[in-house]
């Protein structure tokens, strides 16, 4: 806290300071803030589902064939990502529609994780895990706001090279995530917010399920009827 | 599936944004005052997770990191019950069915806690929490789409706007926090039953504080129970609804 400083200029600013008692116009404003961030919210989930639709199909379409063989989904994420990673994941295991399917967060264990960041380093954690889990038929998907997280595009490396299919989900610029050719798929929200690109991951994520719901349930239909 | 994101869908309406913001500039005043924000998310966990990373680690460099913990044991009433202490913020991101957030809802005033309640489809009664962030959807995918995600995130930068206006982080000039209020010294204070009663005094917990109360009225009373209590009696036991 800044209090000195406040202190200091409060006469520049007679509405910002300590006297400071009617709550309306602040409520009036916080108002009005949460609408517009709300919208662009929205606005910003309808350009990265419209921008991306091709991608979301024929990603979701290889992740439907991968689960009909019995591949399993592993998800990646740091702090917040790693949340939304954890989210993804239970969408596919146990979702409140549809049929669910073997999917988890990496980062949900905390003994793994810790064994592994204490023992081997942090931006192992993940690695490790695809080293001892993955086989040639499953999925990762790896959520990183800037694109950058060390320990995830160590695991894509690691993942792509086991024959997974690997996607990521990025911000801003993409980062190194953008050009990475380890991965099958790379969904970037194009926005400086770390905020409304998380809520744009989830959007992305979503449909993705969605599209491998559906690939499911029409992939077993086309094999019962050959 | 039913895509979540029609063009023109309004995510915040006025009524939701005054609630956000009511909310907001409550959990700024407790935290001024020291509260600690528990989360609890049964049936989604890594919303409780998310909450809390949020508060205590902020995306945005330079925002103070404020205490929050997410409590995601199997029992989350007891887990809540134990940590929170008056003056406290209990949220929960949750259908309005979920019967743990129900009970920690209920028994949160005698805990001192100010509560707020995330969640989608039917609403929770009013007044069931203080605060009720809701998304009027029926759709049970809404949880996975970045909806809640979207309210606890507002949730979150609204209440730093609030720390940028110390003059209203000051206990509101209604707020009912002095011992010859009037309008509570008639009423039933909420009180949840620590120790059993000797010789028919119950130790309970109520906003205040722990206090003995005379139970004679009751008969037995357990650990747990909330009763109403009103001049140092216990005069109502409150059955789970």
């Amino acid at each position: 806290m800044t209090t000195h400083e406040s202190d200091a200029t409060s006469f520049l600013y007679p509405f910002i300071d300590s006297e400071e008692t009617d709550s309306k116009s602040l409520l009036d404003d916080l108002a009005a803030s949460a609408r517009g961030k709300a919208a662009e919210s929205a606005r910003l989930q309808r350009e990265s589902l419209t921008e991306y639709a091709d991608a979301l199909t024929a990603a979701g379409t290889d992740m439907a064939a991968r689960f009909l063989r019995g591949g399993r989904l592993y998800t990646l994420g740091n702090g917040g990502s790693s949340t939304d990673a954890a989210t993804l994941a239970s969408l596919f295991s146990r979702p409140a529609l549809g049929r669910p399917v073997a999917a988890w967060s990496l980062a949900a264990d905390n003994a793994v994780v810790t064994a592994l960041g204490n023992d081997v380093g942090f931006d192992l954690i993940f690695k490790r895990q695809i080293i001892a889990h993955a086989s040639e038929r499953d999925v990762a998907i790896a959520l990183s706001t800037s694109g950058n997280s060390e320990d995830l595009t160590t695991a894509i490396t690691e993942a792509k090279q086991r024959g997974l299919l690997t996607i990521g989900f990025s911000g801003h610029d993409g980062g190194r995530m953008a050009t990475a050719e380890d991965l099958d798929f790379c969904f970037t929200v194009h926005s400086q917010s770390i905020h409304r690109i998380q809520e744009s991951h989830a959007i992305l994520g979503y449909e993705l399920w969605s599209v491998t719901q559906d690939q499911m349930a029409h992939q077993r239909h086309s094999a019962e009827q050959r | 599936m039913t895509a979540p994101t029609q063009s023109g869908e309004s995510f915040v309406d006025a009524e939701l944004s005054a609630d956000l913001a009511a909310a907001a500039l409550d959990l700024a005043r407790r935290f001024h005052d020291g509260a600690t924000l528990w989360v609890i998310a049964p049936q989604w966990e890594p919303h409780a997770h998310h909450v809390a990373v949020e508060f205590v680690h902020p995306v945005i460099v330079g925002k103070r990191a404020l205490p929050s913990v997410a409590l995601v044991e199997p029992d989350p009433v007891a887990q809540a019950r134990v940590a929170s202490r008056p003056g406290d913020l209990l949220l929960a991101v949750a259908s309005a069915d979920d019967p743990a957030v129900l009970d920690a809802m209920r028994r949160a005033p005698a805990w001192g806690a100010l509560t707020v309640w995330i969640g989608s489809g039917p609403r929770p009664a009013a007044g069931a929490a203080n605060h009720i962030l809701w998304v009027d959807s029926d759709d049970p995918m809404v949880p996975a789409t970045g909806r809640f995600v979207l309210m606890y995130h507002l949730l979150w930068e609204l209440t730093h706007v609030c720390f940028e206006h110390p003059g209203l982080l000051k206990p509101g000039a209604d707020d009912c926090t002095d011992e010859v209020c009037v309008t509570c010294s008639d009423e039933g204070r909420l009180g949840e039953v620590v120790l059993e009663p000797v010789d028919s005094q119950a130790l309970v917990r109520t906003a205040k504080g722990e206090e003995w109360v005379d139970v004679t009225l009751l008969g037995d009373v357990a650990p747990n129970d909330l009763v109403l209590i009103h001049a140092g009696t216990a005069i109502t036991r409150l059955e789970a609804s």
